[in-house]
């Protein structure tokens, strides 16, 4: 609504003019002189670090950064609300699933010919193709999160259980975990957030829910590798093998401290998080490659991970540029993202892992390389995924489906059924060109 | 003619101002909407798309299903609050009951705290972990959970009985003290005891109440919002569209589709127009026919 949006500026105006009384006239925001003021949202850890150390060493450009509450806190909305009112930040952070629906809405710029092709080269192919669409880009990739298996090496080692390098060795060791100790289960199948992990299994196994090969969004959230990908995990919860229990909630880091929760299928970053969640798990943890479903193809999906965009609004869109840029590719940058704390993000920019890996002290899992087997983890990751248009709300509807199924009211292929068919009304009512099949 | 227009003016004000404009910018807003080329990319411009959010939204299963969700929210609200009311209502009006002034008072005050604050005692009664009541029944070893999938329509229905019914009581209550006394001496002096005065003769007087209250329990049932969307933060089994108003509030605010948002209004409004309608008509030849 261009007009509505007009109105709303306008009020603004007034109301910031009102604001300013007397002081008016003292904004320098078009005086020549003086450093580049760029505003700049996120929801990640460490960001606020990383503007700090970005200030200190740049001269012409300033961010005044602002810290956001994560997507589903409320932070998608605020973006989206932001850029209806014609006030988004110059810079703001968003993850890969939730990019096309705001690349539909315009809030980001198209920045194929803003980003330099230097940049562009350093990024991880994968990560790159995950935000352009038909040969346009609409954001930098920060991170890229390919999926691992956390896992409680002393009760492996203890009921001697072998590590599992199959989908098919992952469920007869969830069974004889069970058996060893008939409290603990192998892993989480999880409801709030499940959807995104079901995706990050279905990619790895070759689906597709989206496609946007002729102009057209292809949908599928029930194709071939996803039944196969669903009936597995269906008979692990119909068998009682994993925890039905929503992710990040506090019964489950409960049952991840007490060990009845033994591992944890997630991207990369979960190494960090696990860290930051669960100290007294020191020393018994250990990060496996993700589970297989045919060794002599390794292939994988991502779960999690972040891009920076270019706002549409945004004045000053070179600037942005370069701050995202420094970001992205800066080990600087990185240095004083992991200064924070502990994240153990998978740069996008593989030449930075070894900056990670100075950086990151690992002795929580005994020491282990974990940035080297992120490395090679990443490049295992399956090009030809796509996010679709309405992630948001299509995650919201599958995982809500999850729940159900968790409860024994319906299968896991229903609640991805039922989220597809929530999302198509959508698409259409956007004027998509939208087919299924 | 003057006294006429003045006495009218603040009705009229009151309802283009709150009613008849938002209608009329709803309807604006659902045939106009953003339109997309292919992939849709690089954002869209607003056209008119015609009715195309409303065949998007009668397309979708979830808008329908709030409707489902309703109707059972209904089959179980709508019989226990009227029966509850008048039965409270009724045990006042016979003089059973002392202190009665308290009495009412005291079943009126839930209806004066805020449905949202209300959504949210309970919602801190109904959380496993929190709540004092599943403490209390697990250590008499019984296991409940108000939010599962099957007790969690009945416990919305709980939430909104708290506060509907003090306040469908005194409406029952006003119409009681309305009765023409002599009536009630004519049932004693027939021999009729108190609850076949209360049942054969009160209840069919008021009948006229009876039906305004089923009204309005179906239209609030109709629009609601508060309690469910409260219990969407706390359990899955109350999906983001579970009720017609939420699925709109969801269109909006999550899926930033202003044009199926304001369809789905529409939608509603037409349902619930033709609803009261229907109500009203039926209860009118009713009263024609029992005379």
């Amino acid at each position: 609504m261009r007009w509505t949006r007009k109105v709303t500026a306008a009020l603004l105006t007034i109301f910031a003019m009102l604001l300013a009384g007397c002081s008016a006239g003292d904004s320098s925001d078009t005086a020549g002189s003086g450093p580049v003021h760029i505003t700049f949202w996120s929801a990640l850890r460490g960001s606020q670090e990383v503007v700090d150390e970005f200030n200190r060493t740049h001269t012409k450009i300033k961010v005044d950064f602002e810290q956001v509450p994560s997507g589903d806190q409320g932070g998608w909305a605020k973006l989206s609300n932001a850029a209806r009112a014609g006030n988004a930040p110059d810079v703001a952070t968003i993850e890969y699933p939730q990019l096309p629906g705001y690349a539909i809405d315009g809030v980001p710029r198209d920045i194929t010919k803003l980003l330099p092709d230097s940049v562009r080269r350093k990024i991880l192919p994968q990560a790159m193709d995950l935000t352009t669409f038909d040969g346009r880009t609409y954001a930098v990739p920060v991170d890229i999160e390919p999926m691992v298996f956390l896992y409680r090496k002393d009760l492996f080692t203890k009921n001697d259980i072998p590590v599992p390098k199959t989908w098919a060795e992952f469920e007869s060791s969830a069974r004889k975990l069970k058996e060893a100790d008939p409290r603990s289960r192998i892993a989480s199948l999880f409801t709030t957030g499940g959807t995104l992990h079901m995706a990050g299994y279905s990619w790895q196994a070759g689906a597709r829910w989206y496609d946007t090969s002729g102009e057209t969004w292809h949908v599928s959230m029930d194709d071939a590798p996803t039944r196969k990908v669903t009936a597995y995990w269906q008979r692990l919860l119909d068998d009682d093998l994993v925890r039905v229990e929503p992710s990040s909630s506090q019964q489950w880091r409960a049952h991840l401290r007490s060990g009845e929760t033994a591992g944890w299928l997630a991207g990369a970053w979960a190494a960090g998080s696990m860290m930051s969640s669960t100290p007294s798990g020191k020393g018994k943890w250990a990060i496996a490659p993700f589970p297989q479903w045919d060794l002599k193809k390794p292939t994988l999906g991502t779960q999690g991970g972040s891009t920076f965009m270019v706002t549409k609004d945004s004045n000053r869109p070179k600037e942005a540029m370069e701050f995202i840029s420094w970001m992205v590719t800066s080990p600087a940058a990185l240095r004083a993202k992991l200064s924070s704390g502990v994240s153990s993000a998978y740069p996008s920019v593989p030449e930075l892992v070894s900056v990670a890996r100075k950086e990151m002290d690992t002795s929580y899992y005994s020491g282990q390389d974990i940035f080297g087997l992120f490395h090679r983890e990443a490049k295992l990751i399956d090009p030809r995924w796509k996010w679709g248009p309405r992630m948001v709300s299509t995650t919201s509807s599958g995982d809500d489906g999850l729940a159900r199924a968790g409860a024994g009211s319906g299968t896991i292929l229903d609640a991805l059924r039922e989220a597809q068919r929530r999302t198509l009304p959508d698409l259409k009512s956007l004027g998509l060109s939208v087919t299924t099949h | 003619m003057l006294a006429c227009v003045t006495l009218l003016a603040p009705f009229t004000a009151l309802l283009v101002a709150v009613f008849l404009v938002p209608v009329g910018y709803a309807i604006g807003l659902s045939l106009f909407s953003e339109d997309h080329k292919g992939l849709g990319f690089g954002g869209g411009i607003t056209v008119f798309t015609g009715l195309r959010s409303y065949l998007a939204v009668l397309d979708d299963p979830s808008f329908m299903s709030g409707f489902g969700a309703i109707a059972l929210y209904c089959v179980i609200f709508v019989p226990v609050v009227v029966v509850s009311a008048l039965a409270l209502a009724l045990l006042l009006d016979s003089g059973l009951v002392r202190l009665r002034r308290t009495a009412q008072m005291l079943l009126y005050l839930p209806h004066a705290v805020p449905g949202i604050i209300a959504a949210l005692i309970w919602l801190y009664l109904y959380t496993p972990g929190l709540s004092p009541v599943i403490k209390l029944f697990a250590q008499a070893d019984i296991t409940i959970d108000f939010l599962g999938l099957h007790t969690v329509l009945p416990s919305i229905v709980n939430i909104a009985l708290w506060s509907g019914l003090g306040y469908n009581m005194v409406i029952f209550y006003a119409a009681l003290q309305a009765l023409p006394r002599e009536v009630l001496e004519a049932a004693r002096i027939d021999g009729a005891g108190d609850v076949r005065t209360a049942l054969q003769v009160k209840v069919p007087i008021i009948r006229a109440s009876v039906v305004m209250v089923c009204m309005f329990s179906l239209i609030g049932a109709l629009q609601l919002f508060t309690e469910p969307m409260l219990m969407n933060q706390a359990t899955p089994m109350v999906n983001s569209r579970f009720t017609p108003n939420m699925y709109i509030y969801d269109a909006a605010f999550r899926r930033n589709n202003y044009g199926m948002a304001a369809a789905a209004s529409v939608i509603l409004l037409v349902v619930t127009c033709a609803l009261s309608y229907a109500v009203t008509r039926w209860a009118g030849r009713r009263d024609r026919s029992a005379r």
